[in-house]
């Protein structure tokens, strides 16, 4: 998936906010580890003490710039040099025929921890953890695989419900939208949460917001095929405004950039909830469109995974990024900051407490289980 | 390596006589049954799945106000489902007939085959918008919008393969032309830069291409493979090194402003869809027309014609056969050069890696559906053009189609029309084959 942010630092800068605040909010029980090392981040960029630990990760054949998961990743493992003073490396697979290889070289390169990014990598990993069985593995968008690999996932469905009760919310045609790149669970359980979301305002308000794009319970809708097209995005947006759509989620990468140059040019009329990393920052060509942003933290769960392993905690539980864990969340508004009802911004806060207490329940059969 | 030779026409003659026309008429009369019978079939087909199997008292509501653009309102067009799906099967089924009776005549040929195709369309859309809605107008833009890089690509592809040179770096073009338009139009802030650089950068990959392909006699289809990945590779390493680095500097160049026609725009729904577009569109309509008179109207197209067919033929008569591939072979990565800058300066503004996504290879298909001419070259880009609109149309109705199959279409539907409407094709007897004289 595709990533323009100029400058790393603005993303590492609104990552650190969101960890920043998920040291204040709930923690996860499983996740109660790295609760007592939260303030031994050491100020001003200085390197930490030089710990002997080395923590490597394979790239997905998205390479380490694909401002994305990869890049995602890469920045955690960054942030663990800089405050944990551990060694990073990483190495880049061209091809999916690289994972194995990859993973084999990096366990002979002697790394304390290695990091497979992508859901696609896990029966490679699977084989080079079941051959290495003293190598601790960890995982990116998969679950864990006993006994040496841990999965870091994240329940994007409560996040994505968050962004389609914010569409419903925002949208003044009651028509809003959402499509995908392809039928894969780290995809769809987007667009299946923010279905739920736009249903569940319906149901709260009794009004009747409309989904253009995505059948939560079919599982089928609006795909544009891959991730890398932007013009197939285009066409897709200029159809969804076409019939009357306001509020458009595009889960699909570079192809979502289409979507965010149709919407700039209707003129005002349409606006874009991005996925993944603040559009705002990321894709900031665009950022006059972006309501908000569907965020997934994987930068924090990488760092947390390499602090743990660092400190010989490493464990085979999955953390799920999660709304109590901050994981995954809602984006700032930023430019429509003022355009958002006041009302609204209150509703979302209810909406998020209660999907962390459990009084909502969002049903995606795409979503990690714990 | 002057080995060229020329293919006897393989069309059959208008009017055989003879044993021969026994022969040729016997399996003409064959193939008219054929296709009749499947065409009914088809009809039958269409009549129990669409007619039939929509619900009677539902309408099909098709937008025809084109979205985006200052037009008068024109009412959305309802068509009671039930009636015209089963109207149009029965259409489909009178093509059938009519391709057994009128069997003799090309034109009647074309015509029922093409009565059928629309008549299927149009049974197999009011059943899939039944009882919902759908933009047709929209559909009709975005039309428009898959089609122009696909026209220019095939252009191109036109031009060098009737000079003897096979284009499969059209896809190369595309990329390159779109990464110099977004760069430079970002820095410099003009777009007619923009524009400028994308052509240029066409042409540079046109050069690379011609160089090869005629100096140094490297396979042509080969080498167009090998330039593609070159210009991904190029492309994908500036992108992350610069572009990315700074995207509000290097990858911003904005987008051409449309350019309405008073007068031509005001016409209902095509109107707006045609005559209110960008500069690059018009460039577009200019350019086929200028290619296909160029092509078979004047002295340069006769010559590039005769070096793509005979070289050697064209060498005695004193033609410079290389020297014309070469220009010609420039001339038409400009061309795609202009595509590729539509694909950024022209609708979306920004670069991003791989982001022609294949199109120069269909491009290049339409150069083949549309039997090496740049009007036949045009209908397949709008034909391959309307079917992914109108799949992208579809696919949040929520039909029972499943969205793989939707996403199959613009594809099946190519290929079935090509083979019923285009037949048999012919290359240009040189395209593929270096001139080396002696």
């Amino acid at each position: 998936m595709r990533r323009v942010s100029k400058v790393t630092a603005a993303a590492v800068g609104v990552t650190l906010a969101l960890t920043a605040t998920a040291a204040c909010g709930s923690k996860p029980k499983d996740d109660d580890k790295k609760s007592n090392s939260g303030t031994s981040a050491t100020p001003g960029g200085s390197q930490a003490a030089k710990i002997d630990f080395k923590a490597c990760m394979v790239t997905d054949t998205g390479g380490i710039d694909d401002r994305s998961f990869n890049a995602s990743s890469w920045a955690g493992l960054q942030q663990a040099k800089s405050e944990l003073g551990v060694d990073v490396k990483y190495i880049t697979s061209k091809t999916e025929n690289d994972y194995v290889p990859n993973l084999n070289s990096l366990v002979n390169d002697k790394c304390g921890l290695i990091i497979a990014v992508g859901g696609l990598m896990a029966d490679a990993t699977k084989a080079a953890a079941s051959t290495h069985k003293d190598q601790k593995f960890a995982i990116v968008d998969s679950s864990s695989i006993e006994p040496n690999v841990q999965g870091l996932q994240f329940n994007t469905a409560e996040a994505g419900f968050l962004g389609g009760y914010l569409a419903a919310g925002y949208s003044k045609s009651g028509k809003v939208a959402t499509f995908g790149a392809l039928p894969i669970p780290p995809v769809t359980v987007f667009m299946d949460g923010y279905v739920q979301g736009v249903r569940y305002y319906n149901q709260t308000k009794g009004k009747n917001v409309q989904v253009i794009g995505w059948d939560d319970v079919k599982g089928d809708g609006s795909l544009a095929g891959k991730f890398d097209s932007p013009a197939d995005g285009e066409r897709i947006t200029n159809d969804f405004i076409a019939q009357g759509a306001d509020v458009i989620m595009p889960v699909a990468g570079q192809t979502g950039l289409g979507a965010a140059s149709a919407a700039q040019k209707s003129g005002g009329k349409a606006s874009i909830i991005w996925v993944d990393q603040d559009g705002y920052e990321s894709a900031s060509q665009y950022k006059s469109v972006f309501l908000s942003t569907v965020t997934k933290d994987i930068k924090g769960q990488v760092f947390n995974a390499v602090k743990a392993a660092a400190n010989n905690q490493f464990t085979t539980k999955a953390t799920i990024g999660t709304l109590a864990n901050n994981g995954v969340g809602l984006a700032p508004f930023h430019d429509f900051d003022s355009k958002v009802p006041a009302d609204l911004k209150a509703e979302l806060n209810t909406v998020k407490a209660d999907i962390v207490s459990g009084k909502i329940k969002i049903t995606s059969k795409n979503q990690p289980k714990s | 390596m002057a080995d060229t030779v020329i293919a006897p026409d393989v069309e059959a003659p208008v009017n055989p006589t003879g044993e021969a026309a026994d022969v040729v008429r016997a399996a003409a009369r064959k193939k008219a049954l054929i296709t009749g019978i499947g065409f009914i079939l088809v009809g039958l087909y269409a009549l129990w799945a669409f007619g039939f199997g929509t619900k009677s008292g539902v309408d099909a509501v098709f937008g025809m106000t084109v979205p985006n653009r200052d037009t008068t309102e024109v009412g959305d067009l309802s068509l009671p489902a039930r009636a015209v799906a089963i109207a149009m099967s029965v259409l489909c089924m009178v093509a059938g007939v009519l391709r057994i009776v009128l069997d003799r005549s090309r034109l009647a040929i074309r015509l029922s085959i093409a009565l059928f195709l629309i008549a299927f369309v149009i049974a197999f859309l009011v059943w899939a918008v039944a009882g919902k809605q759908m933009s047709f107008a929209g559909a009709l833009q975005n039309t428009l919008l898959a089609a122009v890089p696909l026209v220019l690509g095939a252009l191109a592809g036109v031009i060098g393969e009737r000079s003897g040179v096979v284009n499969i770096a059209i896809d190369g073009q595309f990329l390159f032309g779109a990464f110099a338009a977004a760069l430079t139009g970002s820095i410099t802030g003009s777009l007619w830069a923009g524009l400028a650089a994308g052509m240029v950068a066409g042409a540079l990959i046109g050069g690379l291409l011609a160089v090869f392909a005629v100096r140094y006699l490297v396979e042509q289809v080969v080498l167009g493979v090998v330039i593609n990945l070159l210009v991904t590779g190029i492309t994908g390493f500036l992108y992350t090194q610069l572009l990315q680095k700074d995207p509000e500097g290097y990858n911003n160049p904005g987008v051409f402003e449309n350019i309405r026609i008073p007068g031509l725009a005001d016409i209902p729904v095509i109107g707006p869809v045609l005559f209110d577009v960008n500069i690059i569109v018009y460039l577009m309509y200019a350019l086929i027309v200028i290619v296909h008179l160029g092509l078979f109207h004047t002295r340069w197209g006769l010559r590039a014609r005769a070096v793509g067919e005979h070289p050697t033929a064209a060498d005695t008569v004193g033609i410079k056969v290389n020297a014309t591939r070469y220009r010609n072979v420039i001339m038409a990565g400009a061309i795609a050069g202009i595509g590729g800058a539509f694909l950024t300066i022209g609708t979306v503004g920004t670069f991003s890696k791989d982001m022609t996504s294949g199109a120069g290879y269909i491009a290049l298909a339409a150069v083949i559906f549309g039997r090496w001419r740049p009007l036949g070259a045009v209908a397949a880009a709008l034909l391959f053009g309307f079917t992914s609109a109108l799949a992208t149309s579809l696919q949040p109705l929520n039909t029972s189609i499943p969205s793989q199959f939707l996403q199959m279409m613009p594809y099946v539907v190519t290929i079935f029309a090509v083979a019923g409407l285009v037949g048999k094709v012919r290359a240009p007897a040189a395209a593929n084959k270096p001139y080396t004289k002696g």
